[in-house]
């Protein structure tokens, strides 16, 4: 994996995270990413912190360092400490996590590793929990997770060593 | 119709969340007006996801129009005339890109960048972000 950056950004520093960065090259794109990212993070039926378990779990999984170091306010306020972020771990069916919980972290794994394998028994236990609008919230926010994790690392300049937490506002 | 809802198509499914379904389409459609990668050669990639993943249903989606034997010698794309040196140089990147983008080399990046420019590197990446996240979301749900 590369170290240094394979685009220079080069652009006027707006201020905005998103914009200043490589991301803010492609004009078509950059508006209806914010825009969809907002709807995440703000308009859908699962709360900031149950999406936030989704981005970290998949953040370590496909160990985007920048998004490890991430911890959004609005989850935070929505009830996310570090003592559940903790256990987002390899383990977390054993963990304290709620059953809730549990199943946002494995549905997540689902998608990172195998997609088809999905059981009658798990969609059982999903849809005795979520509604419809909240698995479609979930899939599209671990795509866009997952999305932006891998865009991290193809563009390169990836630290090799963890990065201090990062509290910080969803980009707008 | 797929494990947790009757809809039929994935955008069927994406419209049970109305508060989302907009802002996901119009993001979705944005990288199909790119002044930096061709429609065409996103379509290419969006294939060889498919193919990659296994999914007929992406694979039998059609974005736009292709022509017929590029679409139809995808699988053996390196073995095959019919497609530029941008195609290749992108086909290869969303073979490595879906395998782990950990792998992908400053020579992936710089084959596509003298094809793309910077901007066409970027939105590539972003692209395939999208097209595998379709792809295994399509799985997730049934298709």
């Amino acid at each position: 994996m590369s170290n240094q950056p394979r685009v220079s950004a080069n652009l006027s520093k707006t201020g905005n995270v998103v914009r200043d960065s490589a991301l803010g090259l492609v004009t078509e794109t950059v508006d209806p990413y914010l825009r969809f990212n907002h709807a995440i993070w703000h308009n859908g039926p699962l709360t900031a912190a149950e999406v936030e378990l989704a981005r970290l779990r998949n953040a370590r999984k496909v160990n985007c360092v920048f998004c490890k170091a991430v911890r959004y306010d609005i989850a935070i306020e929505a009830g996310l400490d570090e003592a559940k972020v903790e256990q987002i771990t390899d383990d977390f069916d054993q963990s304290e996590l709620s059953q809730r919980e549990k199943l946002i972290l494995a549905y997540t794994d689902y998608y990172l590793q195998q997609p088809t394998a999905m059981t009658t028994e798990f969609k059982q236990r999903l849809t005795e929990e979520f509604s419809a609008a909240e698995i479609v919230h979930l899939s599209l926010a671990i795509m866009l997770c997952n999305c932006f994790s891998r865009c991290a690392v193809s563009l390169g300049g990836m630290p090799k060593d963890d990065l201090p937490l990062m509290q910080i506002s969803v980009p707008e | 119709m797929t494990w947790f809802t009757e809809a039929n198509t994935q955008q069927d499914i994406i419209d049970r969340a109305p508060t989302l379904a907009p802002t996901f389409k119009a993001f979705y459609d944005s990288f199909w007006q790119l002044s930096s990668v061709p429609p065409s050669l996103l379509e290419l990639c969006r294939l060889r996801v498919a193919q990659l993943h296994q999914s007929d249903y992406q694979w039998q989606h059609q974005q736009i129009e292709l022509n017929t034997e590029k679409r139809q010698s995808l699988s053996q794309w390196s073995k095959s005339a019919v497609y530029t040196d941008a195609e290749k140089a992108c086909l290869v990147f969303t073979e490595v890109y879906c395998i782990d983008p950990q792998a992908i080399t400053d020579a992936h990046a710089g084959a596509v960048k003298s094809e793309l420019g910077d901007a066409g590197l970027v939105a590539l990446i972003e692209a395939l972000g999208l097209f595998y996240g379709m792809t295994r979301v399509s799985q997730l749900w049934g298709f």
